[in-house]
């Protein structure tokens, strides 16, 4: 087995954010229906319960909403101006978030911003708080830092994410290497590559499913597969068949996940009628079932970081000086008193 | 689906979503609902908090739950290192490193907190120290468990020159864990930017461990900038003090080298006190980088050098300090003190030196000294900040070389 294979099973890419499909989606019903639980009980114990109670979104539904969030979150990368690989970086961010979180529980339109920020600080780039909050209308600095612990947990503190990108200008070093093609046909492929890159893996689950070579390979086989097949065979040369054919399987599968959501979407994705109406309706039933205690992450912050100062201090203070003076504190008081008491009761002495 | 792991984690914690009872969770008001009487929210709470944990958090809880947090090794102004075990085996020790707010960064999560964690997900190997869970506390403070390393560090064993004793083999064997930490680092295509004797820690069964991840950061693409502004004075490069934006494994690479002569002279090697001086005595000490010797140099934002011109020093010259790890010992300190980055040796290539199959062969790890008391000073290095001198210790390094007199 290829070293560097075993490496890549060492990242938390591949321990942590990677999976079957279907435990994908176990995963996202799970999370759907807890959040459901959750919501429900907490309405009901709310004074007065809403009758009836409001229709929550199913998962089919979070997704769809996560997709159309992943690419308002793409546009204002662009927006900002930033590198390739922070706005892929900050989108699989919010993807992976919203695999153990509810779009019900936390409000995608505000975790998309604390992604572009947090995205910037795992690559090593520190955009200054500020710009965020000049980028987007009624924004606070507050609101973009109230959700940095929430979205941590939420990927599990595994901020280092293995982009295609750079595999691109490799396979592309060696496709000219090869020089069976012409250089026109080998840049044509790689500008398409390149921008279906940009777009197409960051909308889609491929990420949780395939490793950035593969992904980079099913992206160049959208523009055109001849080169692929080419770079395969060299790559496989003296192997067994069935190896080579795995690999092209794999590759694939990851293309036809890739063409659900292809390049020419990304010009009308905003314009498309339908698309817009559709989304309007799910927009307005998440505004009805969202969670009311985490919707406001300011709020929510604050009462935790409440809760955590004021506990500590309300319980220990009494026991620390039970501590210090060896638990007996009453005790010896109350021994002191009692001597006083014994020697005549009162505390200036018997009469004269 | 030949190609897709299935990882357990998060499918494990499912199975069980909210089963422990959690200390944000209020009375449950499924039931009390359906016989009709719901329960009212305690209404301080109710309206901002919560009244169960959610998923992700759920799983947080079961990192936090899997460690005990014993006593303080060590307070700083950046975080706060304990003592923990693994509560399934209480003989399994870790460190706990503690992540304080910091009150004067407004912009959310220190960078050195992102960027330890970044990298010490990723890397395992026995040369560096193992990150084995993250979590946050109820005050979201971040908990780093790492590997707890209880026998000091390399700085302890340099500077006791009263009470601890080492030769070559000793050197040889501590150079190589070093030097296979840091071609790890590469091969996975990061930059350390601080090695330092008091950044390389001790196990218990006395491997070396490069700690201290703070500054370091993924190789840059060509068209990226970094800063200049990395590795504590006494072991950055000249290129770094020049102040070049563009550079690579081999500033990693010169720290080595001056790891490995103080660990021959026992006190730092070049010891500059501002930059500046830093740069003079590295003219003095290695040789004045000039256009000859180091195409380019000259071109760097923040090249600066005295008129006097010291030639680049011969092989007598380190024969004469650093013999005793002998003339392939040698041979590999001056490849690594080369003053043009492009010609310095690279980790990979250290590892392929001859020394290492020189006689003495290097020292097995547990007959390596050691010394007592590391406990107080794991706690120091852990909650140090990244990339600056300790006070005291400028002070404290009594024999200054005098590169003028050696002439």
């Amino acid at each position: 087995m290829a070293t560097e294979d075993a490496r890549y099973r060492q990242s938390s890419q591949y321990r942590l954010w990677s999976f079957t499909p279907s435990d994908l989606a176990t995963l996202r019903e799970k999370t759907n229906t807890l959040a459901r639980t959750h919501i429900s009980d907490r309405l009901l114990a709310s004074e007065p319960p809403p009758d009836p109670l409001p229709a929550f979104l199913t998962p089919a539904e979070e997704y769809t909403l996560l997709t159309y969030f992943t690419y308002e979150l793409l546009r204002a990368a662009a927006f900002c101006q930033l590198p390739t690989d922070i706005q892929a970086t900050a989108a699989i961010f919010l993807r992976r978030f919203y695999v153990t979180n509810s779009v019900m529980t936390y409000p995608p339109q505000e975790l998309l911003k604390t992604c572009l920020f947090f995205g910037c600080k795992a690559e090593g780039y520190f955009m200054r708080l500020q710009k965020i909050v000049d980028t987007f209308p009624k924004t606070t600095g507050e609101m973009v830092l109230a959700a940095e612990y929430v979205l941590c947990q939420g990927i599990r503190f595994a901020f280092d994410v293995r982009h295609p990108f750079r595999a691109l200008e490799g396979a592309v070093m060696e496709l000219r290497r090869l020089g069976d093609f012409a250089d026109d046909r080998i840049n044509e492929a790689h500008r398409r590559t390149r921008d279906i890159l940009k777009f197409s893996p960051l909308v889609t689950d491929v990420y949780f499913h395939y490793t950035p070579s593969q992904i980079m390979f099913a992206a160049l086989a959208i523009a055109d597969e001849e080169l692929v097949r080419r770079v395969l065979r060299e790559a496989f040369s003296g192997q067994a068949e069935d190896a080579k054919d795995k690999a092209w399987g794999a590759i694939q599968d990851c293309k036809t996940m890739l063409e659900k959501e292809p390049l020419e979407k990304l010009a009308n994705y905003g314009s498309d009628r339908e698309n817009k109406k559709a989304l309007k309706v799910l927009k307005d039933k998440l505004a009805k079932c969202r969670d009311p205690d985490r919707a406001d992450l300011v709020a929510l912050q604050k009462a935790r970081r409440e809760q955590a100062s004021q506990k500590p201090k309300a319980t220990p203070s009494l026991k620390a000086d039970e501590e210090v003076f060896g638990g007996r504190i009453g005790q010896e008081r109350e021994s002191k008193r009692r001597k006083v008491a014994l020697d005549g009761g009162d505390l200036f002495g018997p009469p004269l | 689906m030949a190609v897709s792991p299935v990882v357990t984690h998060p499918a494990d914690a499912l199975q069980n979503p909210r089963a422990v009872s959690s200390p944000l969770k209020n009375a449950s008001s499924a039931q009390a609902s359906t016989n009709g009487t719901p329960t009212t929210v305690p209404a301080t709470s109710a309206a901002t908090l919560p009244t169960s944990l959610d998923l992700a958090e759920q799983l947080n809880e079961d990192e936090k739950r899997k460690y005990v947090k014993g006593k303080k090794l060590g307070e700083g102004t950046y975080a706060n290192v304990y003592l923990g075990f693994l509560k399934s085996d209480p003989s399994k020790a870790v460190a706990i490193k503690k992540i304080k707010v910091q009150k004067e960064y407004t912009e959310g999560m220190a960078p050195d907190a992102v960027r330890e964690i970044k990298h010490l997900q990723e890397l395992s190997h026995p040369n560096i120290i193992t990150l084995h869970s993250v979590f946050s506390s109820k005050d979201q403070n971040l908990n780093l468990v790492l590997e707890y390393l209880p026998l000091g560090d390399l700085e302890m064993l340099i500077r006791d020159t009263d009470s601890v004793r080492y030769g070559a083999a000793d050197i040889k064997a501590w150079m190589g864990m070093l030097t296979r930490a840091v071609w790890f680092c590469h091969e996975n295509f990061v930059l350390h930017r601080d090695i330092k004797p008091n950044n390389l820690l001790i196990a218990a069964d006395r491997e070396v461990k490069l700690a201290d991840f703070g500054l370091a950061r993924s190789f840059s693409d060509p068209y990226k900038p970094m800063t200049s502004n990395v590795i504590t004075r006494w072991y950055r490069p000249p290129e770094l003090l020049f102040g070049a934006k563009h550079y690579s494994g081999a500033v990693d690479v010169w720290s080595v080298g001056l790891v490995f002569a103080e660990l021959v002279i026992r006190t730092p090697y070049i010891a500059g006190n501002t930059e500046m001086h830093q740069i003079q005595l590295i003219c003095q000490a290695v040789g004045t980088p000039t256009e000859e010797n180091w195409p380019g140099v000259t071109k760097l934002p923040e090249y600066t050098v005295d008129k006097e011109v010291h030639p680049v020093r011969g092989r007598d010259h380190y024969m004469s300090m650093f013999g005793t790890v002998g003339y392939e010992g040698v041979d590999l300190l001056m490849k690594t003190l080369t003053l043009d980055p492009k010609k310095r040796i690279t980790a990979r290539d250290m590892l392929k030196h001859e020394w290492w199959h020189k006689d003495p062969k290097p020292t097995r790890k547990q007959d390596l000294p050691k010394k007592s008391g590391g406990q107080e000073k794991v706690g120091a290095d852990l909650k140090r900040r990244p990339g600056v001198l300790d006070e005291d210790r400028g002070s404290k390094v009594s024999r200054k070389l005098d590169f003028g007199a050696a002439k």
